[in-house]
C-alpha cells in the first residue's frame, strides 16, 4: 500500500469514531440463547402471550394466512384443507428468514401459520412474534421423528413442530460423472464452467470446512472461517465456479454437471427434465461419516393469529403421514416423519434407486452435523468472508 | 405563479427521491436489533454511526471492493463503447436517411422491449447454451473449434447482455438530438467546401454532443445498478458487479447497513459522473450558440 493510499484509508478509519452513540446498541454478543444439540433449550415464555385453552372449536370462516417460501407446501393441500373448515386459505411469500421477519413485525400484519427454520425460532420466541402451541390438538406430532419430537433449538416443542428435512450435498449428471464422488466433485476441473455452489454464506463455507475434514462448521474464530474462504477461493480459478439454488433445474437441463445442493433439489430436479430424458441421468451424493449437513424446517403459530385454532389444526393436518406424502408429491422436500423411508419412496416410485440417498432418515440426521444460530460478531464474519469470495478474491 | 408549475415536480423529487435517499442513508448509519439482528434505521442524524460507512469506504479503496468496483467501472465502459459503435450509426441512419421509414425503423428497433425483459433473457440463456443455437451456428460456419462457454462466467457476455438490455436507451434520445439538426447547416458545410465526411465530423458530430452525453447518462447510469443481468448470464465470482455486492448485502444477510453504504457510495459516484454530465452539456450548449 503506497503512502497516499495508507493516509486516506488511516482518514476513512478514523470516521468510525465519528457518531454519538445511543443506548441500546447491540454489542455483538446474541440477545437469544444459542442453543445446540448436546446443550439444547426451552424457549422462554411469556405473560402475556399464552396459549390457547384445550377443547376449542376451530375458527370459521374468513381468511386462513399463511407465511412461507414459495412453492413450499402444495396448494391441494391447502385447499383441501380451507374446504373442509370453511376457510380460504392465502399464502404470502417470503425468500429469506430475515423477509419473513420483517413481514411479521410489521405494525398490523397478521398471520395463522409460519414456516420458520430452526435457527430463527428462538429469535422469534424472545422477541415475542411466536404463540406456545397447545399440544392438545397436535396429536400427530407423534408420527415425527423421535428426535424433533422435542428438539434441541425448541425443547418440549413449544413454538415449533418439524415440518421438512433435507441434506445438503453434491447432486451430479449420473450420465456424466461415474468416479470420484465426494465433495471433491466440485474441485475436479473436469467438470470447470459446470459446477454450482449453493449460494448461500454458511451452507457454502461449510461445505469448504467439511471438504477439507473441518467439522467446526459453526466456529466463531475468525481465523478458521477465514480459512474456509481461502480454500473456497481455490474454486474461482479452478473451476470458474457459480452460485445458485435452482439446482433442480440446472443439473435437470445439463447446464450444472455437479452442483452442491439441498437433496430436495435433486428429487425435484425428476420434474424438470427436458422431455425424453430419464430421470436415471440424476444423482445425489452425500457422505457415510458425520461430514454432512442436515436441516429441518419448522412450523409455527405467529403471536398474530387471528385463528390459532385452526392453525393449530392445519399443523396437525401437515404431520398426518398421507397428506405428508401428498405435500411431498408437491415440494419435493420430505417430511420428517417416521412412515417416510428410503425404501417406501422408491418403492413408490417417488424417488429412483440412484437418489435413494437424497431421502434422510433419523439415522443420517443423528450423524451428520448442523448449521446452528451463531452470535452476530461471528454472524458478520461468516457473512463477509463469503461475500469476499462472491466478488471473487 | 410560474414556480407554482415546479410544485409537482418538486414534491415528486422529494417524495421519490429525497426520502428513500434519506431512509437508505439511516439504515446506513444506523444500527442493529440485538435480538432480531435486523436494520434499525436511525433517524436523527445526531446519532448517527459511520462505522459500516467507513469499513465499506476502506474495502473499496483499498480492499475487495477495490476490484469490483474497477471491474463494474470496466464493463460499463466497454458496454457504453459498444453502444456507440452500435447505436449512433443507427441513429444516425434512421433520422438522416429512413425517409419515410423512419417510424417503422424506429417500432422495430424498440420491438424486442415490447416483451417481458426476463422472458427476453431467459430465451437467450437457452440460445448461449453449450449445444445452443449460437454454437450450433459459429460451429458450423467454423468460427471456433469448440463451443464457447457463453454462461460459464464470461465477462463478453456480461458486457453483451448489459448492451443488449440498455441500448433503445442510447438510441431514442441520441435520435431525437440528430433528428433536430438543420439539414441547412450540413448543406452549408458543403457548400464551403467540407466533405461528406468532413460535414460529419465538424457539423453533426458536435452538434449531437449534447445528445450523445444524455443518451450515454440515461445508459451508464442503470448500468451500474443493474445486478440481474449479471446474474442470470453469468453467476460468477469472476463477474462480479458492484450492484451484485448491492444485492447480496441487502437481500440476504444481517449486514444490511454495508448494503445501504454501498448504496450511497455508488450514488456518490453516479452523482460525481451526473456533475461531469451536467458540467459537459452546458459546454456544449455554449459551443452551439
Amino acid at each position: 500500500m503506497d503512502r497516499r493510499r495508507f493516509l486516506l484509508v488511516s482518514a476513512l478509519a478514523a470516521t468510525a469514531a465519528c457518531g454519538g452513540e445511543r443506548p441500546g446498541r447491540s454489542t455483538g454478543s446474541s440477545a437469544v440463547p444459542l442453543t445446540r444439540t448436546d446443550s439444547p433449550g426451552a424457549l422462554p415464555l411469556h405473560d402475556d402471550i399464552p396459549q390457547i385453552a384445550d377443547g376449542l372449536s376451530p375458527e370459521s370462516g374468513g381468511v386462513l394466512k399463511i407465511l412461507n417460501y414459495p412453492e413450499y407446501v402444495s396448494p391441494d393441500v391447502l385447499k383441501a384443507f380451507g374446504k373442509t373448515h370453511g376457510v380460504e386459505v392465502e399464502v404470502t411469500t417470503f425468500n429469506t428468514m430475515e423477509d419473513a421477519i420483517s413481514k411479521l413485525r410489521t405494525p398490523g400484519a397478521s398471520f395463522d401459520v409460519w414456516f420458520p427454520t430452526p435457527d430463527v425460532i428462538g429469535k422469534a420466541a424472545v422477541g415475542k412474534l411466536l404463540q406456545p402451541l397447545n399440544k392438545t390438538y397436535l396429536g400427530n406430532l407423534a408420527n415425527a421423528w423421535p428426535q424433533l419430537q422435542s428438539p434441541f433449538y425448541d425443547e418440549g416443542s413449544r413454538y415449533s413442530v418439524p415440518y421438512c428435512a433435507y441434506t445438503s450435498g453434491v447432486g451430479y449428471r449420473a450420465d456424466e460423472v461415474t468416479a470420484g464422488f465426494g465433495y471433491g466433485l466440485l474441485w475436479d476441473p473436469a467438470y470447470k464452467g459446470k459446477a454450482y455452489l449453493i449460494d448461500d454464506h454458511r451452507e457454502g463455507l461449510a461445505l469448504a470446512m467439511l471438504k477439507n475434514g473441518s467439522r467446526e462448521i459453526n466456529t466463531e474464530d475468525p481465523a478458521k472461517i477465514r480459512q474456509a474462504g481461502t480454500w473456497l477461493s481455490e474454486l474461482v480459478p479452478l473451476m470458474n465456479i457459480k452460485t445458485g439454488i435452482a439446482a433442480y433445474q440446472l443439473v435437470a437441463e445439463g447446464q450444472a454437471t455437479v452442483h452442491h445442493c439441498w437433496s430436495g433439489d435433486m428429487i425435484n430436479a425428476q420434474s424438470y427434465l427436458p422431455k425424453g430424458v430419464d430421470a436415471d441421468v440424476l444423482g445425489y451424493w452425500y457422505p457415510s461419516d458425520d461430514l454432512g449437513v442436515v436441516g429441518t424446517d419448522s412450523l409455527a403459530v405467529p403471536a398474530s393469529a387471528t385463528k390459532p385454532v385452526l392453525a393449530h389444526l392445519l399443523l396437525n393436518h401437515l404431520l398426518d403421514p398421507a397428506v405428508a406424502q401428498e405435500n411431498f408429491s408437491f415440494t419435493g422436500y420430505q417430511p420428517a416423519l417416521s412412515a417416510i423411508t428410503p425404501e417406501k419412496m422408491v418403492t413408490d416410485e417417488f424417488v429412483t434407486e440412484a437418489l435413494k440417498s437424497a431421502i434422510v432418515t433419523p439415522d443420517v440426521y443423528a450423524r451428520s452435523r448442523q448449521i446452528f444460530q451463531i452470535s452476530p460478531a461471528a454472524e458478520a464474519v461468516w457473512l463477509d468472508t463469503w461475500s469476499r469470495f462472491k466478488a471473487g478474491q | 405563479m410560474w414556480a407554482l408549475f415546479a410544485a409537482p415536480g418538486t414534491l415528486w423529487l422529494v417524495l421519490l427521491f429525497a426520502v428513500p435517499f434519506y431512509a437508505v442513508a439511516a439504515v446506513a448509519f444506523g444500527y442493529t436489533d440485538p435480538v432480531f439482528n435486523a436494520p434499525v434505521p436511525e433517524w436523527d442524524p445526531r446519532y448517527w454511526d459511520f462505522t459500516a460507512f467507513s469499513e465499506i469506504l476502506t474495502r473499496s479503496v483499498a480492499g475487495d471492493l477495490r476490484p469490483v468496483f474497477l471491474r463494474t467501472l470496466l464493463y460499463v465502459a466497454l458496454a457504453l463503447g459498444l453502444c456507440v459503435a452500435i447505436g449512433y450509426p443507427v441513429a444516425y441512419y434512421v433520422s438522416r436517411h429512413a425517409g419515410r421509414h423512419r417510424a417503422l425503423l424506429l417500432g422495430l428497433i424498440l420491438a424486442p422491449w415490447w416483451v417481458n425483459y426476463l422472458t427476453r433473457m431467459l430465451a437467450w440463456l437457452n440460445l448461449l447454451q453449450d449445444d445452443g443455437y449460437v454454437n450450433d451456428l459459429l460451429l458450423f460456419t467454423r468460427i471456433v473449434d469448440e463451443p464457447v462457454r457463453w454462461l460459464s462466467g464470461n465477462p463478453v457476455t456480461v458486457v453483451l447482455a448489459l448492451v443488449y438490455g440498455y441500448i433503445p436507451f442510447f438510441i431514442v434520445p441520441l435520435f431525437s438530438t440528430l433528428d433536430r439538426i438543420d439539414p441547412l447547416l450540413l448543406e452549408a458545410a458543403r457548400d464551403l467546401g467540407c466533405s461528406g465526411r468532413g460535414a460529419f465530423w465538424h457539423v453533426t458530430l458536435p452538434l449531437s454532443r449534447p445528445g450523445l452525453l444524455t443518451a450515454s447518462a440515461i445508459t451508464a447510469l442503470p448500468m451500474f445498478g443493474d445486478y440481474y443481468t449479471n446474474t442470470l448470464v453469468s453467476g460468477s465470482p469472476t463477474t462480479t458487479m458492484i450492484a451484485n455486492q448491492i444485492e447480496f448485502y441487502l437481500l440476504g444477510g444481517t449486514r444490511k447497513e454495508l448494503g445501504a453504504s454501498l448504496v450511497l457510495l455508488l450514488s456518490a459516484l453516479l452523482m460525481m459522473l451526473m456533475v461531469y454530465y451536467l458540467i459537459s452539456n452546458r459546454r456544449a450548449e455554449e459551443e452551439m450558440s
